[in-house]
């Protein structure tokens, strides 16, 4: 197989390739304030050229001859540090960064903070990587700073429109996402029917999503992976953050509860829609009772056992509960939803070159719906709860050649739809409630090494496997009055199983230290399905594992991208191609209604098909200067095909989009102001209206026209921002002088107040189309119309963030 | 329908889009799909003749002016129902010549008063002919000869359910306001189809009947999928004052003092499922994002819209006190 073939080449010259003349010169690189490692740190010796840059765990390694060599240390916001060393065999060299004092926490507004040129550099294709604090000087939607709504700003990444639920890559549903919260799977990664998403930004430490070429040690979804590290407390004080906002407020706690050994960090999140709105909502009128509220509490404990070891506990839990109640017809209805995930991992240093990770975790996401009228009442859940584990090492053989390799196992158990309904103690007869159990495992090597100086690549296999097992009723439905028939199946007992083996791979090749090219190619197996009914993304779309008549989904994609930095690498550009295939993609069969859930499985319900999605993203970004931003542009097109639908004809996805422009910048205008903007233009969504209407029995009935082939009107908006800082120094009697001289030092309590204008123009744009139909036939005042629905006019907002 | 809670999506978002609708515009965007195609409205009822309606479907911006809509009607059209053993070609009947006896039975299907018949200019096809009327138990096979294409679909007449009693319960919230209640018991071991229709028949200051005609409610269509063989008790609303001359808190409701004729008919599967989808749709305010795009499922074939819808009604009187 020509895989193995590249792996064993690889091993061979990686392993060659490495001269008995030279030494290992490796370290950690930690901030000298918190005691935390710095990722991406430049780590270079100028003189020969030779440069790396620091993992998630701080750690580099360079491979130099014998000899005296200087050293440099590079991180934006620190100050560069040089050692002189001398190297005569393999030698460690720890430091640690100071905080630069010149710089101010938003020194500069850049998306990536990682070296000048690892653009040029990085071996991976398709990847994106946010830093947090950074994103808080961009316009935020009513204040509320938002991790996936920045990632939407990126080329290849889309939201389908204001209020919809996840976000697509480069064509994917939502559910191709694999979304990782400290490496645990979150299913429902929003808050208020999308418009936020789960991620506080003050509990959160890093963002980066892997649109192409994912690698091995990733799984379980085809379209992208975007892995998001909680923060962890500070070791060394104790310290607060938070904010408040129109909506919401946020408060974050962190530090250590046994010095330099142990910290924690705790941060929570709450909205007060219901109570600013509850004053407007008279307690007599039809709608007295109803509220909507989210809240959501992030919380980490991080402790080392000993010099190789460290434990880390982390959780979130996360709820939004809505509530509507009709005083007049005694009709109430609860909706609470939400995301509840644990997980203890344990990292363990066998040596300098071998590392381990283990993780065992449990991610639990619930849905329900409550209703009474009068004597009835009537209850519907879904949810999914995994257990997990993996284990995972990473060996490194040279600085020029890593490898990782391990092993993941998920317990899935998917409740699909459970349904309870009773008109006092008649209970009448709604099925039992669906539950599908399911093993899903793999095995994975990842390979990383430069080939040479130019030349890097990262080959990887994965071997994943999806057992479905008992207990579960397959119903079999039938004709009127026959019946329906059914198999049950015992617990533990195979129904179905799938295996795959998913190649990766990705490379890049250094045309000059001006420019790379890269390219990828990865093939991904994904054994969960997300199923809606609507043309909306609701919390109410059902999700549902691979069994026996749902087949997984399979896809690969191909990217390759041309990387050019100019101006010593103040302007980045890069543009990527990709082309994506899908198999098993799933959609509800035409005329599929919530009702005919009941008594069956949803998967009878469910029809696989085929998807494409090919696209051009280009991106230009200043990184450097007051002014700094990008401009990214993607060209896409994405369609399906079902044998049951449209007779099997291609139509345009849910998903696509042909045109998608977003323009991001920041002007710094002093130590105390900095401005952001950002504007986004975006072809309208697809979506199914009625083309064609007739009269029956009186009543005006409508016809769908084919399936999404309706384009919305285009999407545009500008939003600004402007963020005040207050002084960072004071001004206070020097101790040391005994003529009471004052010096500045550095305030220990910090502010700043962000403003922000979301939808400066107030463009209405489109929700959704609905057909409307005004007055009646009889007085002959009948009319039909097509409206389009806006969520959001111009929305300014202003929020207070604090930290000492 | 209580039941109507299990389209509990809709039963939350409707209420969402009604909000979000207050702030909306026309638009316009290209609409491709849009075929001319034949529209069968076509039924039969336990003891009534046949009676069918052609006409074809409107584009989505077409003209809704009543001129426009009395275009859309089809005449010359060639229609006969049979029962299998024998076939009755229907007559082209108009509006203003109705046969008598049957003006009910038209203006019901026309949605106008029976008096405001005689001013419609709109045809159908219907027959006099006692043999065709309908009879419990039997099938029965529309065909429609129409510019050379041939259409058929069929229905057929399922024996009647009866309810074990009528009640009217005033509402706790609404002083003399209620809702109708039924006691029922749903026949075991056999999948049952119903639709529930209703018209109030106490006179108005005219001297007339409330309501003119029978008027399904909401979800007027329902199966016995959840209870199938259980006695239990359920409600239904008036749809007849969903109007702005009602107080909101009084609309579907009936009044104490009310007599109303409540007619539950059997359906066979296919007039179900054409019936079920139509209401759903109806009850959605038309096309709703929010719910699925579906189609309303014909039993006529070669592609024409509409059904033949064959119902087996039973009707009982409710006194509201």
């Amino acid at each position: 197989m020509g895989l193995f073939r590249i792996l064993l080449v690889s091993f061979f010259f990686a392993a060659t390739g490495f001269s008995q003349s030279k030494f290992i010169v490796e370290g950690k690189v930690t901030a000298k304030s918190t005691g935390k490692p710095l990722t991406d740190v430049k780590v270079v010796v100028t003189a020969l050229g030779i440069g790396t840059y620091t993992n998630e765990k701080g750690w580099y390694a360079l491979e130099l001859p014998a000899g005296n060599h200087e050293i440099s240390f590079r991180l934006l916001g620190y100050e560069s540090q040089t050692t002189r060393i001398q190297v005569q065999g393999n030698t460690k060299i720890h430091v640690s960064l100071e905080v630069d004092p010149e710089v101010l926490e938003m020194d500069e507004v850049e998306v990536f903070a990682k070296g000048k040129d690892a653009n040029i550099r990085d071996n991976q294709v398709g990847t994106v990587k946010l830093d947090i604090e950074q994103l808080k000087v961009l316009p935020a939607f009513m204040g509320e700073v938002d991790v996936i709504k920045t990632l939407q700003l990126m080329p290849g990444v889309s939201s389908a429109a204001e209020g919809t639920q996840g976000f697509y890559v480069r064509g994917g549903g939502p559910d191709q996402n694999l979304v990782l919260l400290d490496g645990v799977h979150v299913y429902n990664a929003t808050h208020l029917f999308g418009f936020f998403s789960v991620f506080n930004v003050d509990a959160i430490k890093s963002a980066e999503l892997t649109k192409g070429g994912i690698p091995a040690q990733y799984g379980g979804r085809l379209s992208s992976v975007l892995d998001i590290g909680m923060k962890e407390g500070s070791m060394e004080e104790f310290g607060a953050k938070g904010g408040i906002g129109l909506i919401s407020s946020r408060l974050t706690l962190e530090g250590p509860f046994q010095k330099d050994k142990g910290s924690f960090v705790i941060s929570g999140r709450r909205t007060y829609i219901d109570v600013i709105t509850k004053p407007f909502i008279p307690s007599d009128g039809a709608f007295s009772g109803t509220s909507y509220f989210f809240f959501d509490v992030n919380a980490k404990l991080t402790y080392k056992l000993t010099d190789k070891d460290r434990l880390t506990f982390s959780s979130y839990y996360g709820k939004d509960a809505f509530n509507f109640v009709t005083g007049a017809e005694d009709f109430s209805v609860q909706m609470p939803w939400g995301n509840a995930v644990a997980s203890m991992r344990w990292d363990h240093i066998f040596s300098d070159k071998h590392l381990m990770t283990w993780r065992i975790s449990a991610t639990d996401y619930d849905f329900s719906f409550g209703s009474q009228q009068d004597d009835f009442s009537f209850g519907l859940s879904s949810g999914i709860r995994d257990y997990s584990s993996a284990l995972e090492f990473n060996y490194k053989f040279s600085p020029r050649y890593k490898i990782k390799y391990g092993a993941e196992y998920i317990l899935h158990r998917f409740t699909p739809f459970s349904v309870s309904a009773n008109q006092n103690d008649v209970v009448f007869d709604v099925g039992e409630a669906q539950r599908i159990f399911g093993h899903e495992s793999a095995i994975f090597f990842q390979n990383e090494f430069e080939w040479t100086e130019n030349l890097s690549i990262n080959a990887g296999l994965r071997y994943s496997m999806y057992h479905h097992v008992g207990p579960f009723t397959r119903y079999f439905p039938t004709a009127v009055g026959v019946g329906d028939s059914s198999v049950t199946f015992q617990q533990g007992e195979l129904i179905r199983f799938y295996n795959f083996l998913e190649p990766r791979f990705s490379a890049r090749y250094l045309i000059n230290d001006k420019s790379s090219i890269k390219a990828g190619w990865n093939y991904n197996a994904q054994y969960v399905h997300l199923a809606n009914l609507s043309a909306i993304s609701l919390p109410t779309d059902i999700w549902y594992p691979s069994t026996d008549l749902a087949p997984p989904q399979r896809g690969w994609q191909a990217t390759i991208g041309y990387f050019r930095n100019f101006f010593d690498n103040m302007l980045e550009t890069s543009v990527e191609l990709y082309y994506k295939s899908m198999n098993n993609v799933v959609e509800f069969q035409d005329g599929a209604l919530p009702q005919d859930n009941v008594n069956d499985n949803t998967d009878n319900l469910l029809t696989f098909g085929l998807g494409t999605s090919f696209g051009a993203e280009f991106f230009v970004r200043k990184t450097v200067g007051k002014l700094t931003g990008w401009v990214g542009y993607t060209w896409s097109k994405t369609e399906r095909r079902f044998d049951d639908i449209m007779d099997g004809e291609w139509f345009p996805a849910k998903y696509d989009r042909r045109h998608d422009l977003t323009i991001v910048a920041s002007y710094k205008l002093s130590e105390r102001w900095v401005f952001g903007t950002s504007f986004v233009y975006a072809s309208g969504n697809t979506m199914t209206l009625p083309v064609t209407w007739y009269l029956h029995n009186g009543d005006v009935v409508f016809e769908y026209g084919p399936r999404n082939a309706a384009r919305m009107p285009d999407y545009h908006r500008l939003d600004l921002s402007a963020t005040w800082y207050d002084k960072p120094t004071k001004m206070v009697v020097d101790p040391s002088s005994e003529s009471g001289e004052t010096m500045s030092v550095k305030k220990r309590f910090r502010s700043n107040v962000n403003f922000s204008i979301f939808n400066v123009y107030s463009r209405q744009n489109p929700f959704f189309l609905y057909v409307s139909n005004q007055g009646s036939l009889a007085e002959n005042n009948f009319s039909l119309s097509l409206r389009q629905v806006a969520l959001f006019p111009i929305l300014p907002s202003i929020t207070w963030n604090f930290e000492f | 329908m209580e039941f109507r809670i299990l389209t509990y999506r809709l039963a939350f978002f409707l209420s969402l889009v009604t909000l979000l609708q207050s702030c909306s515009k026309e638009v316009f965007i290209e609409l491709d799909g849009h075929e001319d195609r034949l529209v069968i409205d076509g039924r039969i009822e336990t003891g009534l003749p046949p009676v069918v309606i052609l006409s074809i479907s409107q584009d989505l911006y077409a003209s809704t002016d009543v001129n426009a809509l009395l275009n859309s009607f089809v005449s010359g059209a060639t229609v006969s129902v049979s029962d299998g053993t024998q076939s009755v070609v229907l007559d082209e009947i108009c509006a203003n010549n109705v046969p008598p006896g049957l003006e009910e039975v038209f203006a019901a299907f026309f949605g106008v008063d029976p008096s405001e018949l005689a001013g419609l200019d709109i045809c159908l096809y219907s027959t006099a002919n006692t043999a065709i009327f309908g009879e419990v138990g039997k099938s029965y096979t529309l065909t429609v000869v129409y510019d050379g294409v041939t259409y058929e679909g069929s229905t057929s007449l399922q024996p009647p359910h009866y309810f074990d009693s009528l009640y009217w319960k005033e509402d706790l919230n609404v002083l003399d306001n209620g809702l109708s209640w039924v006691t029922f018991t749903d026949p075991a071991g056999q999948r049952d189809f119903y639709f529930w229709e209703c018209r109030r028949i106490n006179l108005n200051a005219d001297g007339e009947p409330l309501d003119a005609f029978f008027r399904p409610t909401f979800n007027p269509a329902f199966d016995d999928t959840f209870f199938d063989g259980l006695t239990f008790d359920f409600a239904y609303e008036n749809p007849h004052n969903f109007n702005t001359e009602t107080p909101f808190e009084e609309r579907g409701f009936f009044q104490r003092g009310d007599t109303v004729v409540i007619k539950f008919s059997k359906l066979d599967e296919v007039s179900y499922q054409f019936l079920e989808r139509k209401h759903i749709q109806m009850q959605n305010g038309g096309p709703n994002p929010f719910a699925a795009p579906i189609n309303i499922p014909s039993n006529m074939s070669n592609g024409a819209l509409g059904g033949f819808i064959g119902y087996s009604p039973i009707f009982d009187t409710l006194i509201c006190q």
